[in-house]
């Protein structure tokens, strides 16, 4: 999948990941896509609320045995 | 891979929580943290109010302590935390300030407790119950730490 950018998140637990995606995304461009990288199972629940509630786009999600990559477009 | 290139995005409305916090110990300051700096990082606005023993939290210099005979083992909660990648309680307050979350003191507990402004950190901005159920009752959100 297309991207600008990478977060790697691994070795950090809830809320780790949701806090440094926040600021991340502060600095990309609407419409570029951050991929993000995170071993914590939590996260296969906190992205996707994440992405809801801010109003940015999860545009792919895939897990490589206990890797998560999420893909999360900036809407504004 | 899943893909979802034609997910509805709805724009979210800004929500709004509030939490109190009454305990001083270690764990609820730092659960009280995690929570605000997660709601703060999600684009909710998030005032936490202390007060009880929950206002030692805000002194300048705060080391909370886990209760009771546990608090032998705040250093080994600590580093357990370090090494999933949670930071301390001070470096959770400076995020916590840097996300924008709004801290309040409580003015009743503080002088109960001998606490002037100046033993508080920075950026505190301290309230009565009213003023502060004031801005519980418009919230969507109210957590009670305690």
């Amino acid at each position: 999948m297309d991207k600008n950018d990478t977060l790697d998140a691994k070795g950090l637990m809830c809320p780790m990941p949701i806090v440094k995606l926040a600021k991340k995304m502060k600095d990309m461009k609407v419409g570029e896509v951050l991929e993000l990288i995170a071993d914590d199972v939590g996260s296969k629940e906190d992205v996707p609320a994440w992405c809801k509630r801010t109003g940015n786009q999860l545009v792919g999600q895939k897990e490589e045995g206990a890797v998560f990559y999420f893909y999360i477009k900036k809407v504004q | 891979m899943r893909a979802f290139p034609n997910e509805v995005i709805h724009m979210a409305e800004t929500k709004k929580f509030a939490m109190v916090v009454s305990e001083g110990s270690f764990d609820k300051a730092m659960m009280a943290m995690m929570m605000a700096n997660t709601a703060a990082s999600m684009g909710i606005e998030t005032h936490v109010f202390y007060t009880f023993f929950g206002l030692k939290l805000l002194k300048k210099g705060a080391k909370p302590k886990m209760p009771g005979m546990m608090r032998l083992f705040t250093g080994m909660m600590i580093k357990k935390m370090k090494g999933i990648g949670i930071d301390g309680y001070q470096e959770q307050m400076d995020m916590a300030k840097e996300l924008g979350v709004k801290i309040y003191a409580c003015n009743t507990s503080m002088s109960m407790m001998g606490i002037k402004q100046e033993d508080l950190i920075d950026g505190i901005t301290v309230l009565g119950a009213a003023a502060f159920l004031d801005i519980g009752t418009d919230s969507d959100m109210q957590l009670f730490i305690g």
